[in-house]
């Protein structure tokens, strides 16, 4: 049940992004929303249970974008190790690194997809390269640990629904 | 061996240019849901135009109907010069190389990534599509269909790096290829440095790609800049479509023929003989 409420809401991210997000003017430099789910998925919840969810949210963006195929499920791929191996020495799930974490999680995501774009095809590096990151990273800083919390926050609640229906079947037989 | 894995499938992926696979799953159950999202956006914007800023509507309708005489008076003398046209044309015996069969889909969602260009359309294989298919709007060159699911589709679009459209400038007939640029501008690569190209010169396609008909516009040169080394000069492009308002685009569905009027011509002077 768990695997199908964070695909639900990286589903909920994805069509956000691709539909609501291109037609505000102020959200055109912000940055992949699933990057904090994907942060959360490594910080907060195990490897087997984070592991589907991210390769299946990594199809679909391969589906909807037009990169090189397996670009997006090698990038997530990497975050949540890389987030998994920061955990092992570092207390990320302190409210006030999450922030750092995301911006360095959306640093690292825009660094993979540009070094792809350059090696992989015959692109340069676009010209406002530094503008769009800078952009990025900054909304990082100041909404990314929103984000996480409230990933955080719905599981709880989600926990406890689905922890009170186990409990009332269980009393019902 | 993750990183050997992740390095050897995107250099295969990136170097086949196949953009996807199984892309027509994904696409089928995430599009539906992105054109009821977008169709939400449109109609709460519509009702923003039409009803909240009616106080604008009074001088816009003016300015409107002062363009609309002129463009009257313009399209007067259009329908004269196709009459005149169609004669000639008829004269020559020339005869349309392109019989253009297109269908109208509308723009549901563009890519989750600010470094990749492309669009998703609500037409797909059941509407007559087919890959490499090319997307147009009256104001020139869109894209092209790269990728395809029974009701939608994927479009790369002009301006994304990985783009390319054989075309050549109308005006002194410079060929060379237009190629996804940054910025929202295009590069005409291959032109020689020979060919007089001046800042504000049409692009149209050339036709000799094989997927874009012949003389749709492009883009205006923007820059010129002739190196002092180099056979061939940098030349810049603004692309006519706005691809940040693209909201409804025509797909066209029978690819140009390649076989010239007078092979036509040759062939029926042959069998008279």
């Amino acid at each position: 049940m768990t695997y199908c409420l964070h695909a639900f809401i990286g589903l909920c991210l994805i069509i956000v992004q691709t539909t609501i997000m291109p037609c505000l003017l102020l959200f055109d430099s912000f940055y992949d929303l699933l990057v904090p789910l994907v942060l959360y998925l490594g910080i907060f919840r195990p490897v087997s249970e984070s592991v589907v969810v991210i390769l299946f949210i990594g199809f679909v963006m391969d589906n909807l974008s037009a990169g090189p195929f397996g670009l997006y499920v090698a990038i997530y791929l990497w975050l949540f190790i890389g987030t998994k191996w920061i955990v092992t020495f570092l207390h990320v799930a302190n409210h006030f690194l999450l922030p750092l974490v995301v911006a360095l999680g959306v640093l690292l995501k825009n660094l993979i997809v540009l070094g792809a774009l350059v090696v992989l095809t015959d692109s340069r590096f676009p010209d406002d390269l530094a503008a769009t990151v800078g952009k990025q990273t900054l909304w990082a800083v100041f909404t990314g640990a929103f984000f996480l919390i409230s990933f955080e926050h719905v599981q709880k609640r989600w926990e406890n629904r689905i922890g009170k229906l186990f409990v009332k079947k269980n009393g019902d037989s | 061996m993750l990183f050997a894995f992740c390095v050897i499938g995107l250099s295969l992926s990136g170097k086949r240019g196949r953009t996807s696979y199984g892309s027509g799953a994904a696409i089928y159950f995430v599009a539906p849901f992105q054109k009821g999202f977008t169709h939400s956006i449109r109609f709460v914007k519509n009702l923003w135009r039409h009803y909240f800023f009616l106080a604008s509507v009074a001088k816009t309708n003016d300015a409107l109907k002062r363009e609309l005489s002129h463009a009257t008076e313009r399209v007067n003398q259009c329908n004269e010069t196709e009459l005149s046209n169609a004669r000639l044309r008829s004269l020559l015996n020339f005869r349309e190389t392109i019989n253009r069969q297109v269908v109208a889909a509308e723009v549901i969602s563009k890519d989750p990534s600010p470094w990749f260009k492309s669009i998703l359309i609500d037409k797909g294989s059941s509407d007559g599509l087919k890959k490499s298919v090319p997307v147009v709007i009256p104001e020139g060159v869109v894209g092209l269909v790269t990728d395809i699911s029974t009701h939608y589709s994927k479009v790369l679009l002009l301006v994304d790096q990985n783009s390319a459209v054989d075309a050549l400038v109308q005006r002194t007939r410079a060929r060379g290829i237009i190629k996804g640029g940054t910025a929202g501008r295009c590069l005409f690569k291959y032109v020689l440095r020979k060919h007089d190209i001046v800042e504000s010169d049409i692009v149209v396609s050339s036709g000799l790609d094989g997927v874009f008909p012949k003389g749709l516009r492009v883009g205006t040169v923007s820059n010129v800049t002739r190196r002092n080394s180099g056979i061939f000069q940098e030349v810049t492009v603004i692309p006519y479509v706005d691809f940040e308002k693209l909201e409804e685009v025509l797909v066209i569905l029978n690819l140009p023929r390649y076989a010239p009027a007078y092979y036509d011509h040759f062939k029926s002077g042959v069998s008279e003989r």
